[in-house]
């Protein structure tokens, strides 16, 4: 019998629900407070830039898979920078997964521990979380792409439910000034948003699958929508987060959307604590970033290494994914210094590595051309 | 059934006996709910209560008032609560070494109300005071905080005439302020208090009296950031109120134009507040337009004398609750302006950041400095719009 399981083609309206399903996660709660904190007022407006840059740098990707449709980075990166060259852009690329992934795990440890479950030690929650993250990655890509599309639908529509709760508490006044004429400020926290959109660099991995017939107008189009829907919901977050409390208290609040969430208030209502209505329904969100990640990495490596199954890969990673959530856990300079580097590193691998690839691709097909006269 | 599968059935039998139960779990009959807080000074105690204390000093007594649970009993009893205290300087240290005072853990979840006394902001700062309060999880951020010019204890131990718990009666008195304009509740709450304060703003904490074992609610504490200033009284927040545009309903009382001797009071059902902010030049100066509409809600006096069918007395009625409303808000701005020189809440800063950002830049320095000689043009205009169900 066939293993229905095994995917090998997916639509590009697929393609756009994973790269949604794969962003938008953990950071959500992670990432609003240092945005503001950088960006006070103007944060809104980052957010809008970081769409567009990222979108620019999903293009690039879009075009560079288009070159090679039949082949992920993995194949064709060793083709163009060589054997050493094209190690080095595989490692990039896995080690940006994995270091988001270890930031993740690390933060959600932390903020399930202290909001929902202050008995339990943070490192049973990452196991617990770790190990059904792993149990879903094990499965083939049929399996994974079905969670994401049934995630896209049920957790994104309760967590946005209960998240617009808060707008009873929204004071427009606080969103004023509303336009920063700091525009290098704006268009560096533009960048600094990347841990919000990252994981569109799936793309180089999933391209393949998606039928070659599909133009690249179509695909670019179809990744304008996901990165439109991801903006206006990164928008939703920190617009709500300084109307209900300010830039000054969004400062001073490690966590500011649970801050924000914990005092909405229904009246009328036996509802209460709302911060827990929102967890219950983040935690589903994260773990559809944290599993494909992983199943990213166990397919780079089988990849890499000519396997023929990730699995193998995946259960070798567990421990090491473990171990660097650990080290990040007690440790608030390595934590901080860590996503500092992560951002350097995916900001760097989608404009230096992704444009570098293409104009080599392109310098090579020019040169095979002139060959074949 | 073959060996794999049995081992699979173990496998699964020992998991579900690992995975059953929750480790934070904590049963409801094991819990002790606190439902209010009050702060006093450190009074004398009797050493039972407090503990050894290596650092510091005994500065506060914190009192709980815990819910009792239990059966109902024969119904003679008269409190649904009884209270707890210590003295020390942490609250989390004296929280923790009260358990010494209970058989149950204690639970901070459902606390409704901090009643702080007046001697002690005198002593210290309402930030210092309420930080074990905004840093636990366990928290509700939107519980209120009131000052009291007595003893915080005595506030905890009063029963409610209604057999309610003494914390939600406490707690649900300020919900009413949307109908009662001598009572700001709506930024006074912790969450409310923790933001302001991290933008520097002004305080503004309800004040609750009790004297007879009557408890009002009334009044305004007014702190200079988180310092205690003074209290002002109930018609200047309703003039703060005005300023803010956050009453949901007020009654608002004048001597009758025509008779002096009657009264004539208005209920408004409806505003539209704008205060803006203006530069001209250097000149800073703020513009205040309240719109307002409601009903003549009760006369006083030989009504047979006051037509209240007669257009030019309806608009001759108008005009006096416009100067009234007018002289409320002079009234608050002499005290918070002119004689405090607080900017509460910083609700000028803020609209002059928000609208006049520029200018902002420029005076935030010295805000506190020129706040107290800004001006505010006050244009008031009422409408009545209806005379009741009877002449």
């Amino acid at each position: 019998m066939a293993n229905l399981e095994a995917k090998t083609y997916i639509s590009p309206l697929q393609l756009g629900i994973v790269v949604i399903g794969t962003c938008v996660g953990a950071q959500i709660m992670l990432s609003p407070r240092a945005l503001i904190a950088a960006v006070e007022q103007a944060a809104w407006q980052s957010v809008i830039v970081g769409g567009v840059i990222f979108y620019v740098a999903a293009c690039l990707m879009l075009k560079l898979g288009k070159q090679y449709p039949d082949q992920t980075l993995i194949e064709y990166a060793p083709a163009l920078f060589g054997r050493l060259g094209g190690n080095v852009v595989i490692i990039w690329f896995n080690l940006l997964f994995f270091l988001q992934i270890i930031g993740i795990f690390s933060g959600v440890g932390k903020i399930i521990t202290f909001y929902m479950f202050d008995r339990t030690p943070p490192e049973v929650v990452i196991l617990a979380l770790l190990v059904v993250c792993t149990y879903c990655a094990l499965q083939d890509w049929g399996t994974i792409l079905r969670v994401q599309q049934i995630m896209f639908f049920v957790a994104y529509t309760m967590l946005t439910m209960v998240w617009m709760t808060s707008i009873l508490n929204f004071q427009p006044e606080n969103m004023l000034p509303l336009w920063s004429i700091k525009t290098k400020t704006v268009i560096s926290g533009g960048f600094s948003t990347w841990p919000m959109y990252s994981g569109y660099e799936c793309l180089l991995l999933l391209l393949p699958l998606v039928h070659k017939k599909t133009s690249f107008a179509k695909l670019a189009q179809i990744m304008g929508g996901a990165f439109g829907c991801m903006t206006l919901f990164f928008l939703l977050i920190v617009i709500v987060i300084i109307g209900v409390l300010t830039v000054e208290n969004a400062k001073n609040v490690p966590y500011p959307a649970l801050i924000v969430i914990r005092s909405v208030e229904l009246p009328g209502t036996f509802i209460e604590r709302l911060e827990n209505y929102l967890l219950v329904a983040w935690i589903p969100v994260v773990f559809t970033t944290l599993a494909a990640m992983i199943f990213y990495m166990g397919q780079v490596c089988m990849r890499h290494y000519r396997y023929v199954d990730h699995r193998p890969w995946v259960l070798a990673l567990v421990p090491l994914i473990y171990l660097g959530s650990m080290l990040l856990l007690d440790d608030q300079q390595a934590y901080d210094t860590v996503s500092k580097y992560t951002l350097w590193i995916g900001v760097g691998f989608s404009f230096g590595v992704v444009p570098l690839s293409l104009m080599l691709s392109w310098w090579h097909r020019r040169k095979v051309g002139a060959r074949c006269g | 059934m073959d060996k794999k599968n049995v081992f699979g059935c173990v496998i699964l039998i020992c998991l579900s006996i690992l995975i059953a139960g929750c480790w934070d779990r904590r049963e409801l009959q094991d819990r002790n709910f606190i439902l209010a807080v009050g702060i006093d000074m450190a009074d004398v105690h009797t050493p039972i209560e407090t503990f050894t204390q290596p650092h510091g000093s005994k500065r506060y007594r914190l009192s709980l008032q815990i819910l009792k649970l239990g059966a109902g009993g024969d119904g003679k009893e008269k409190s649904k609560t009884y209270v707890i205290s210590n003295t020390g300087d942490s609250f989390f240290e004296m929280v923790r070494d009260m358990l010494g005072q209970t058989s149950k853990s204690l639970w901070f979840e459902h606390v409704q109300v901090i009643i702080i006394s007046e001697a002690v902001l005198r002593q210290t700062g309402l930030g210092e005071l309420l930080d074990f309060f905004k840093r636990d999880s366990e928290m509700r951020s939107r519980m209120h905080v009131y000052v009291t010019s007595g003893v915080a204890k005595s506030l905890l131990e009063y029963i409610p005439p209604n057999k309610e718990p003494g914390g939600i009666y406490l707690s649900n008195i300020v919900d009413l302020h949307v109908k009662n304009v001598h009572v700001a509740g709506k930024r006074t709450d912790l969450a409310s208090l923790a933001l302001y304060s991290d933008n520097n703003a002004n305080l503004v904490v309800s004040r609750i009296e009790m004297v007879d074992k009557v408890v009002k609610l009334g009044g305004l504490a007014i702190f200079k950031k988180d310092k205690f200033i003074g209290y002002v009284d109930e018609d200047a927040v309703a003039g703060i109120k005005y300023m803010f545009g956050s009453e949901k309903s007020a009654i608002v009382t004048i001597p009758c134009p025509d008779h002096s001797d009657h009264q004539v009071i208005f209920e408004l059902f409806r505003h539209d507040t704008r205060l803006r902010p203006h530069v001209d030049g250097d000149t800073i100066y703020f513009t205040l337009d309240i719109n307002m509409y409601g009903n003549i809600g009760e006369l006083q006096g030989d009504i047979a004398l006051d037509n209240t069918m007669d257009p030019q007395y309806v608009n001759n009625l108008e005009s006096a609750f416009a100067d009234e409303i007018k002289r409320t808000v002079l009234y608050s701005q002499q005290i918070i302006q002119k004689k405090m020189r607080v900017d509460i809440l910083n609700l000028f800063a803020t609209k002059l950041k928000a609208y006049e950002p520029d200018t902002w830049a420029k005076v935030k320095d010295q805000w506190d400095e020129i706040y107290p000689d800004i001006p505010l043009i006050i244009s008031v205009n009422v409408s009545i719009r209806n005379i009741g169900s009877h002449k």
